[in-house]
Order: C-alpha cells, then structure tokens, then sequence
C-alpha cells in the first residue's frame, strides 16, 4: 500500500479522472440517447440531453416481453455463474498439483480456447440437440458453464497461497476437496469475484448462441429482445439505447457487488503471508 | 472424497435433468414452422394470419420463428445441418437463388401449374427473380426495387426541377448540386443497388447464360474511371461506395445530398430521421432508363420439410388477397400481389400522398429489371465483384487493374460451379 | 524415505485427484471445442455441397487460401489487432496499479473503467459508428474545433483508418476486461513484500519493477492470452461496425471465416480458414507461454 504525499495523491487522482472521462465520453452518448428523442446523426452534436424523459425505458419494458426474457436471462446466467464457481475452482486446483501431465493438460486448455464459437456453431448445435438440450435453460448455459480463463485465474490466485498452510493442512490430513474449501478459496475471494463478474458478464450478453438454439420466443434471452429495436435495418432511435443501458444494468450491479472482493484490507485476517 | 463428487454429480444430473426438459413443441404430424427475416413488428399480421389458417385448417399448428437479418442464414443452415429445417423460409435478394442451386429449397414450379390462379395474382417480373433453371423457387412476400430520390430544396437551388432521363443528364446535374459539402447523388451499394449506373450504359457484368464475364471492357473501365473522378469531384458522395443502409440514408436525410437512388423502405427511414420530409421538398423519379434492381423478400419451402403440402397451403393462403392486404396496410410495404398492391396504393393516395408515389414507382417499369441474375454463387460473387470495384471508385486503384482482378476471380468461380 | 509402493500409490491417487477435478470441465471442453475443432479439420479435407455427396479435397482449399490476397491481408490485420493488445495492456496496468489502493473513490474508478465491457457489442458498435462519422461525429467535430485537421476523415469509410478505428472502439471496450484480471492478479502479491522492500528503503519505482511486475506475470500472461483472443472475441463489434469493410480493410480472421461460411455458404473453405487460424493463434499462445516461463506464467 502506498501511502503517499498529498502531490503523489493528487496526482493520481488526475490522471485517474482524465482516463476516467475518456472512458466515459461514448457510454454518456449512450445514456443521453436512451433519454431523449434526438436523432443520434443531427450535426451539430448537442452536448446535453434536449428534453429528457424516461418513456423509452418504458416503451422497451412493454414492447417486448422484457420480464419473460429477464428472467431467462436470470436463470441462464445463475446456471453459468454456479457452474463457473465449482468447476473452473475445481480444475484450477487440479492444475496447481503436480501431477504427470499437468503441462500437457495446461496446454490443451489454452488451446482449446483459440477456438472461437463462430466456428462451432454447426457442431456445437448437433451435439446440443443429441443431448436433448435444445430450447431449455441447461442447453443455453452449457457452453459456458466452464471458462478457461477464469480457470487460469483461479490457478493463479491458488498458486499464490503460500505453501506452508497447505503443507499445515495436509499434515491436519485434509483432503484435497476440503483444502480447496477450507484453504484456497478463502484466500481467493478476488478470483472468485472476477469469476462471477465474468461468468455473469459473458452468459448475460450471450446473443449468438441464444439465438441459434431457441425455437420459441418464450425461452429467448434478454438480448435476442434487440431484434425488436434493429428491425427495419438498424435503428438508432433512444428505444435501442434504453435497451442496451437497461440489459447492462444488471452486469454493473454485479460487479459493484462483487468488486469489493478486490479491496485488500489490511486487515484482513489469515490474509496470504 | 469420490463419494462427495459422485453425490454432487448425481445431484447436478438431476437437477439437469429437470433444467434440461426441451420446451420444443412435440413435433405433431400437422405442424409447419415459418422462419422470417427480421419482421417482429408485424407480430400481429403474422399472429392473424396463424389463427385464420388454423380456423381453415383445423388441426393443424403454425410455428412462427423469426431472426434477425445478418444471423438468419447462421440459423437457418444450423437447422439445416441438423435436419430440422423451417417448412417456410422467407429470404431476402439473391440469397434465395444461392440456395435454390444448392438444392435446399423446394420446387414450386408443379404447385404453380397446378394452381394457375396462385400464379397469375403476382406480377410476374418480380416472380421471375426467383427463377433458377427455369423452375421457381419462391412467392413474393414483399417486394421493392431502386428508384431515385430527389431534395427538391437542393434541386430549386441549382435552378433543376427534376432528375434528367439521361445519364449524362443525370451526371451534370450532380456536379451541379455537389459543392463542398453538398453531394449531387448517392446511392446504396449492397446486392447490386448500384448497377442502373452501368446498365444504362449498356454493360453487363455476365453474357446471357451467366456462365462468362463480360465486363473487363474498355467501357466498363472508363465508366469505373468516370465515377471515380466524379466522386472525387464532389459530385457523388463517397460514402455510396462505403456506407451500407445507415449512413446513407442518415447522409441524404441532413439534407445535403441532391438525388439517392435506393428501394422504397428507404422512404420510411428517411422519413422517420428527417423531419423536413413531405411532398414539397422529397421527389420521387426512376432513374434513366427506368433501370432498377429489385431486393425482394420471398416465401420458399425447405426441401426437408416434413408437410411440404401444407407449408404450399399457407403460403398460398398468406399471399392471397385479404391475408395480404392485411400485411401490405399494416407495414406500408407491396406485395406483390397485383391487386393488393394496387389497393396499397389507391389507400396511401389519401393518406401520405409522397408514400403513394413511392410505392407507385415499385410497380412501374417492372420490365426493366437488373442487378438481379440467378448465380448459383451470389454471395460470393457479388462480394468478390464489388470489394474490386469499390477500391477503384474509390480511387485506391485503377479501374483497369481492379476489373481485370474482378475479372480473374470471378472467372475462377463461375468456372468452379 | 517414501520410496516405492507408498510414493507411487500417493503420486497416482495425486493424478487420479487431479483428473477427477478437471474431468467435468474437460468434458465440456471436449464436447464445445474439441470436437467441433475436429469436424472442422474434417471439412477442410473435403469438398462440402449440400447436394452433392462431400468428395476428397485434400489440401485444395489450404492451397486456394495462401494464393488468396485477401487471406494475406486478413491475417496481417489479425496480427496488427494482436499487436494492438500491447498498449492496451500496458495501459490496463497503469490503471489497475492506480485503482488498487485505498485512494479515496478507487471502487468508482474501477466501475468506471470496467463499464464498458458488460455493455452489448451491438451498442457498443453503433455508438462508436457514430463517433468516427464523417459529418457528424464526435470526433470529427471536436478535431475540427480543435483545428487539428481542416478536413473531416471519414474514418470508417476510409482504408486506412477504418482499422485503427476499430481497435480504438475494442480497446474501449475490452479495458475493463484487462484491469479486472490485472486487479485479481495485483491482489495474489503479499503485502508483507512491499512492508519489507519499504522498510528497507526501497523506492516506489523499484519496488514496482522488483515486486509487481515478476509477481504479476501470471496475471499478464493472461491478459497477452486474453489480447490474443481478443482477435475474434471482437467478431460482434467489427462485424457490426464495418463488416470487415471498407474492401477489406478490417477484414480480420473470424470475420473472414464467419462469411465464408453463413454468407457465402462455403463451409469448406470457412473450415481450412479456422483449422489456419487455430494453428496461428496456438502458435501465438505458446510463444507466450514460453516467454512467461512455461506453466502459464506460474511464479516459482
């Protein structure tokens, strides 16, 4: 922890906000869109909102089934965030053991994440229909039920557990399932954040996929409701940009929620070294 | 510890088991699905029509899907490759004939004979662009092609009152209109948009029976060569060369462009952007020649499906005079369907004269029709054409060596098929 | 000393162990990658029609591919997106080190920067459309303002800068993505480290580059793997943005393979394409390890 001089402070600070406003700039055009009627082209660009009003907010919750498709969405994205937890904690334990093989199974993990899903789509949907999983809450969230990058991140965060306390509880004749419980975990709880954060992020936003294997608009999620605003070849009206704020809502209270995982106290308890 | 996993597996498969039940209605001998491009604000006109076919057909269920433009192929050929195909698939342009030659779609060629008052409700021009090896392959569902649209502000102030019916008439007026920030024309360029500015040269980008190219000529490179400069020169606007639907459509609705050549839905899109938008200041003209390329929508049957009759019943129904005429007034959009659309038109005339007049340019000329060839190959070939031909009229290369690329490539796959 | 039976039992129950734990998402993995990985190694040898049966093709589509130029230049532009992650994970860093404090508003600092990655590619497509428009975009009209050019640039229409664009609009978007990784990582260092290197008088600069950064390389290492993912991670907003345009452009692998197979129905071809892509991407990714000290960077 740097505690620095009030100049180092202040000029941290600085240069936090001028990133800050950069970032900020297109999701402010976003927001500002979702509450006006402006046409997202008229030159010159006004600055502020002309005549702000929330209808479009409510004409989305109405023209489409928004609580239908929220609570697919809901149910998908705790399906992947469960899965995501116990599996890829599972198998990042697995690739901190030394075991014959374990650089090979690293390796196939990355390599099994250059495939991207636009290559898969064929397969991917034959092997879901043979599982019978097709149009259901498990086939939507079954592909990502596991990441490998969030299973390297819990590797990272395990491999970070100093030695001496797994040696201690194995000598107390722990079993690997109750060290990972017991031990890691714990002192992971930045890993299981980003974990959630991801998970939630990557299922909640998933459009391709929902949309390929969905056959009946009761099981579509909450993205594939965009179509309703992208008819008639693209829109840009304050409909779409409400959408949009009101489908990443959910993502950001999420990651409020789990970013205080990132604060390293300094006082927390059996805290790493 | 194996215990714990193999209890948590078990509870996992249970619990998957019971998330995993497919809501996929059980596929009853009497169902047909529609798969639609991009259409979920006619939910109600496609609901009505559902309910009046099942009160026909008692029994029977109609599967309504609908996707989104730029995936629906994905979707679609997924469907396909695991054997479970929409019984009706609506397509948009040379897509359909893509697939016609693939074998995916169902002949209609002996339903029509048999049925020769279904046939004889459309106007056969547009029938005619889904026609393949002389067998047709789709009903219009809803049709439109290019014309010219015309800010009759920007026009005033150039001294014109409407567009030329020549090219070359056409082509002074634009240097006209053009200035520094103001265009004289633009037009949309995607599936062929932009080919009346050389069909109305007389050039052909393929000898009658498609099997050659004949456009590496020296008057389709001093065309290229002429666009180009004339885009430089501020005549045509760049971006008809690099926008899609968008920014062209944004462009002319500021108000700076003097003539856009695109199809009818532009009209609703400009209207609902611009709000300088009616009769007085928004032409509407065929480009000379009265040359347009026609980007239709079509109803076909997929080869796989399982009730290929009853899926020819309900796009028979659909597109029969009350079921469409339902369509056609709730989306402002022709049908295809003579006498819907003449009714359309004889509504708007009271109701958005400007409209009327669009939609009367749709069903004008509809014997000169380009830009609209049965490849078996269309992607791929109106892709490779035009990523040569843009970097010419953009004036990256020059038209020589673009078209004598094109020409290469497109040999190679006209050779392939 | 454990020799013999009663190592070898514990080294095999250790590997049974492991295999157990890595069994269910290996599972999936082999299911959702793997497998579709094969069927497209199988279609690139082959001659897919829907009507005809599939005939043996060989090597001819991995032929037609390298004589191709706009495969040439996809994959240079692929690379260019690779190489872009670089700065962007630098910058990553700089922010997650500033926001991994107790510096009074850090928790609005790191909402603020990750906002825009749970925001849907679409939107986050057309916003930055509109931001590079000809007319009237942002950025045009505050260049012009500002006097730093006399012309507006039509930067997506233009062939030299529709790319740069759009790794401008990911950068935007995927920053958060690599300051939370960078963050969960800062979080693995032990602070009695940085107690003990203060202590001992160690400047900040030095404590960064002695401490952070070697105890930071597997979190960096991920992030190079996450930029190079990134290269059709991007598909919905490079695809939406420009369609690969204008001409080719910001064509850039998947979007190359994404329509040769569903635009152009030549799933063949779109095969060879992934089959390619995986090996260059695979490549990448080991040079990476190697360069991370193998075992994905894992500190010793």
């Amino acid at each position: 922890m740097i505690r620095g001089r009030r100049s180092v402070v202040l000029l941290r600070h600085l240069v936090l906000v001028l990133l800050s406003a950069a970032m900020l700039v297109p999701f402010y055009w976003v927001l500002k869109t979702s509450i006006t009627d402006e046409n997202i082209f008229a030159y010159p660009p006004h600055l502020l909102p002309t005549d702000p009003n929330l209808f479009s907010y409510v004409d989305v919750w109405y023209l489409i089934p928004f609580p239908r498709f929220l609570w697919n969405s809901v149910v998908v994205s705790l399906l992947a965030i469960a899965g995501n937890l116990v599996l890829n904690a599972l198998a990042g334990y697995a690739l901190t053991r030394n075991f014959p093989g374990q650089r090979f199974a690293t390796l196939l993990l990355l390599s099994c994440m250059m495939i991207p899903f636009q290559a898969t789509i064929i397969p991917a949907y034959l092997i879901t229909a043979k599982l019978g999983l097709l149009n259901s809450y498990l086939g939507l969230a079954l592909p990502l039920l596991s990441t490998i990058i969030c299973i390297f991140v819990f590797k990272a965060s395990f491999e970070a557990v100093p030695r001496s306390l797994v040696e201690a509880a194995r000598i107390d004749g722990l079993g690997d399932l109750r060290i990972l419980w017991r031990v890691m975990l714990p002192l992971s709880r930045a890993a299981i954040g980003t974990n959630v954060i991801l998970a939630f992020t990557w299922s909640w936003n998933n459009f391709l996929w929902p949309l390929i294997i969905t056959r009946t608009v009761s099981m579509q999620t909450l993205p594939l409701g965009l179509a309703n605003f992208l008819s008639y070849m693209e829109n840009t009206t304050s409909a779409l940009y409400a959408f949009v704020v009101m489908v990443l809502a959910p993502g950001i209270a999420v990651f409020l929620m789990a970013q205080k995982e990132f604060i390293r106290g300094l006082t927390s308890g059996a805290a790493k070294g | 510890m194996r215990r714990r996993t193999f209890a948590k597996g078990l509870l996992a498969a249970s619990a998957g088991s019971a998330l995993g039940m497919p809501m996929i209605a059980r596929a009853a001998s009497k169902t047909i699905s529609i798969l639609t491009w991009n259409i979920p604000d006619a939910a109600d006109v496609v609901n009505g029509w559902i309910a009046a076919f099942q009160a026909v057909h008692p029994g029977t269920e109609v599967q309504w899907l609908d996707k989104k433009g730029p995936v629906l192929p994905a979707f679609y050929q997924t469907q396909l490759a695991a054997g479970t195909p929409p019984d009706i698939v609506d397509i948009q342009g040379g897509l359909s004939v893509e697939y016609a030659a693939d074998g995916i779609l169902l002949d209609l060629t002996p339903y029509l004979a048999k049925q020769p008052a279904v046939k004889a409700r459309f106007n056969q021009d547009y029938l005619a662009n889904w026609v393949y090896d002389s067998r047709n392959y789709m009903l219009p569902f809803y049709i439109s092609k290019s014309l010219l649209f015309f800010n009759k502000q920007r026009f005033a102030a150039a001294g014109l009152s409407a567009p030329a019916d020549t090219f070359d008439g056409l082509m002074t007026q634009a240097q006209k209109l053009g200035g520094s920030s103001n265009s004289g024309f633009l037009t949309l360029n995607f599936d062929w948009l932009y080919w009346p500015l050389y069909k109305v040269n007389g050039i052909d980008p393929f000898t009658p029976d498609l099997k050659r190219t004949a456009f590496d000529t020296d008057a389709m490179i001093a065309l290229t060569d002429r666009l180009a400069k004339a885009t430089t020169g501020g005549a045509i606007d760049p971006i008809s060369w690099t926008g899609r639907w968008v920014e062209p459509l944004g462009a002319f609705a500021s108000g700076r462009i003097g003539m856009l050549q695109a199809h009818s839905p532009a009209y609703y899109f400009i209207k609902g952007q611009a709000k300088w938008v009616n009769e007085d200041t928004l032409g509407v003209a065929q480009f000379p020649g009265y040359w347009a390329v026609p980007n239709s929508h079509g109803l076909g049957i997929s080869k796989g499906s399982q009730n290929p009759e009853l899926a020819w019943e309900f796009i028979s129904f659909i597109t029969d005079h009350a079921q469409a005429m339902k369509f056609a007034t709730d989306r402002r959009v022709l049908t295809g369907n003579i006498g819907v659309d003449k009714a359309l038109v004889a509504l708007l005339e009271q109701q958005d004269p400007l409209g009327a007049a669009v939609l009367r340019t749709q069903v004008e000329h509809t014997d000169r029709m380009t830009g609209n060839w049965p490849l078996a190959n269309y992607s791929r070939i109106t892709n490779t054409f035009w990523s040569e031909l843009q970097g010419a009229l953009l004036g990256r290369r020059s038209a020589k060596d673009a078209i004598a690329s094109a020409n290469r490539q497109l040999t190679r796959i006209l050779n392939e098929s | 000393m454990i020799r013999g039976g009663m190592w070898r039992r514990r080294r095999t129950r250790q590997a049974a162990v492991a295999v157990c734990f890595l069994a269910p998402s290996l599972a999936l993995f082999f299911l959702y990658r793997i497998l579709p990985l094969f069927w497209n190694v199988a279609l690139s040898v082959e001659r897919w029609s829907p009507l005809r049966p599939t005939r043996w093709a060989g090597l001819y589509y991995y032929q037609d591919m390298l004589s191709s130029d706009t495969f040439w230049l996809t994959l240079e532009n692929t690379m260019i997106f690779i190489a872009s992650a670089i700065p962007a994970i630098a910058l990553a860093l700089v922010i997650a080190l500033l926001v991994n404090s107790d510096l009074r508003g850090a928790a609005v600092y790191r909402t603020i920067f990750f906002l825009s990655y749970p925001l849907m590619s679409v939107a986050v497509a057309i916003i930055w459309q509109w931001m590079f428009e000809q007319k009237a975009g942002l950025i045009n009209y505050v260049l012009l303002s500002l006097g730093v050019i006399s012309q507006p640039i039509p930067f997506l229409g233009s062939f030299d800068w529709a790319l740069p664009a759009v790794i401008i609009a990911n950068t935007w978007q995927v920053l958060g993505f690599y300051m939370i990784i960078l963050l969960a990582g800062l979080q693995n260092i032990p602070p009695h480290l940085y107690e003990a290197a203060r202590i001992d008088g160690v400047p900040a600069l030095a404590r960064l580059w002695r401490i952070t950064l070697p105890l930071l390389k597997p979190s960096i290492f991920l992030a190079a793997i996450i930029g190079i993912l990134n290269s059709f991670s991007c598909f919905d907003l490079v695809y939406v943005m420009t369609h690969g345009g204008p001409g080719h452009a910001t064509e850039i692998l998947i979007t190359y393979i994404y329509k040769a197979g569903f635009e152009e129905s030549r799933f063949d071809y779109a095969a060879a394409l992934t089959v390619v892509q995986f090996l260059v991407l695979m490549a990448l990714t080991i040079l990476a390890n190697r360069a991370a000290g193998g075992n994905a960077g894992a500190v010793e």
